[in-house]
């Protein structure tokens, strides 16, 4: 059933150009050069350390590594992180 | 994203957090909608980050949850603020306490200086000063204006022409012109009696000299009355003459009376208003009202704050309604006439030296224009027109 529904809102964000974000409950990612990263619908904290923050998603989580890290805000849905950011990784359970 | 611009000011603590479970811990506080900020890994077990006060009882409900340490470290806000600025309060309330002991200190009458009176008009000055408030250690807001003291000093002075009262700075100065009241002399110089002005004699009273008009003679002015030569020509004597001399004189006196004439008197409603004047821009204080009156009259007083010998833009500022009710006094013609007649009366007893009468009155002259009666009045007195004029001494004579 759930595999049936993520095949329909996949289409549908193909075909009639929805925002794939709203749709499917993926994160949205805002970087502003090496300095900021804004990340939108996450689902919680897994790790956070000076040079990596580990962020659960829907499905699968995402990795930001760099250095000098801050979490300027965080908020249920989104979180800003400051530092030098090297890398955005996803990790997804195959 | 939502981010609070008040942050800074808002009373909030920066903590160390210690545990295993620091990212449960987190997420806890995610789920309860907790704000938390400036999140920073100080150590592989501690973490510091800032949250708000007033959440601190939830937080350290997550805490206890997760098994996390909290420890503060930072205590920041306009509370925090206040009382840290309390704990020196000391300092605090010395400074206020110079401020407001130098604001008080420069808005007060240190000194009165008095110029141009004698020891005993000065006394009496500093007593009248006295009784409307001018003191030394007075403060100058609380004391009339200027002006008001000038015009009352001036009225309870009555051996005094004129009060000139100076504000500066502190100081109040108070300049006395005093009347000159001149002694009479002696009547020690051989001298006439001529004639003040045109007249016919009408009665006259010589003490001292030999009188050269009679009774009903016309002179002109500066003409001699009583000579101050007497005896015959062989034993001349020169002599102060001394006399009265009564003329009849001839005054005349224009007055115009409006038939129609507005009159404002104040029924003793009154209402003030108080500001705070501020660069220029005056804020209401006290007193919202400008009197709910159908004619009114307003009046200002504006007392500027000092600070040392510096004015502030700051000043306090006082207006008063009083409300008047509009008179409007009509007169007919005979009425006006009438009232003209009495107005030229006094005029002209006001020209008259003391001791004169006024024996007759004659209209010379009446026109109605403009809405305005207009008179000229003739009147007939009775005065003295005698005026002392001196004898040269010849020298050798």
């Amino acid at each position: 059933m759930g595999k049936w529904r993520q095949q329909v809102t996949k289409w549908m964000v193909e075909k009639l150009d929805l925002p794939a974000d709203a749709m499917m409950d993926l994160p949205r990612i805002t970087m502003i050069g090496q300095l900021h990263i804004y990340i939108e619908n996450h689902r919680g904290v897994i790790s956070f350390s000076n040079e990596q923050l580990m962020l659960r998603l829907k499905t699968g989580s995402l990795v930001i590594k760099g250095r000098d890290f801050v979490i300027k805000t965080i908020l249920p849905e989104e979180i800003l992180l400051e530092g030098a950011i090297d890398g955005v990784y996803y990790e997804t359970p195959s | 994203m939502k981010k609070d611009w008040l942050e800074p000011v808002s009373n909030h603590v920066k903590v160390e957090v210690r545990g295993k479970q620091i990212e449960t811990f987190m997420n806890a506080c995610l789920e309860k909608k907790l704000a938390i900020w400036e999140v920073r890994r100080t150590s592989p077990e501690t973490v510091s980050l800032c949250f708000y006060t007033k959440d601190l009882k939830k937080i350290s409900a997550v805490l206890k949850k997760t098994g996390c340490k909290l420890r503060f470290l930072e205590k920041m806000g306009w509370a925090f603020w206040l009382l840290r600025l309390w704990r020196r309060n000391g300092i605090v309330l010395g400074i206020l306490a110079f401020f407001v002991a130098v604001v008080l200190l420069s808005n007060m009458v240190w000194n009165i200086n008095v110029t141009g009176a004698n020891p005993k008009t000065e006394y009496e000055l500093i007593k009248a000063a006295k009784k409307i408030g001018v003191t030394k250690g007075k403060f100058i807001f609380l004391l009339p204006n200027v002006r008001e003291i000038q015009r009352r000093l001036t009225n309870e002075m009555d051996n005094v022409t004129w009060i000139g009262v100076g504000l500066h700075g502190t100081t109040f100065t108070f300049q006395v012109v005093e009347k000159d009241i001149p002694k009479r002399e002696k009547t020690a110089s051989p001298r006439h009696l001529v004639a003040k002005k045109d007249a016919v004699i009408h009665d006259m009273f010589v003490e001292k000299g030999q009188p050269v008009v009679s009774i009903n003679q016309y002179v002109s002015k500066g003409s001699l009355l009583v000579s101050g030569y007497i005896g015959n020509e062989q034993h001349a004597e020169l002599v102060p003459a001394k006399g009265v001399v009564m003329g009849e004189t001839w005054y005349t006196s224009k007055v115009s009376v409006p038939l129609v004439t507005h009159f404002n008197t104040y029924t003793g409603r009154s209402s003030s208003r108080h500001f705070l004047n501020l660069f220029g821009v005056s804020i209401p204080v006290w007193g919202f009202s400008e009197g709910d009156y159908k004619h009114k009259e307003e009046s200002e007083d504006e007392t500027p704050l000092k600070f040392w010998k510096w004015t502030m833009p700051l000043s306090y500022e006082k207006k008063q309604y009083r409300e008047t009710d509009g008179v409007k006094r009509e007169y007919t013609k005979e009425e006006a006439i009438l009232a003209g007649k009495k107005m030229a009366y006094k005029d002209v007893a006001k020209r008259l030296p003391p001791g004169s009468k006024i024996i007759d009155e004659k209209i010379l002259r009446m026109t109605v224009s403009n809405g305005k009666v207009n008179l000229s009045m003739h009147y007939q007195v009775i005065e003295n027109i005698a005026s002392e004029q001196p004898i040269p001494i010849q020298q050798g004579d």
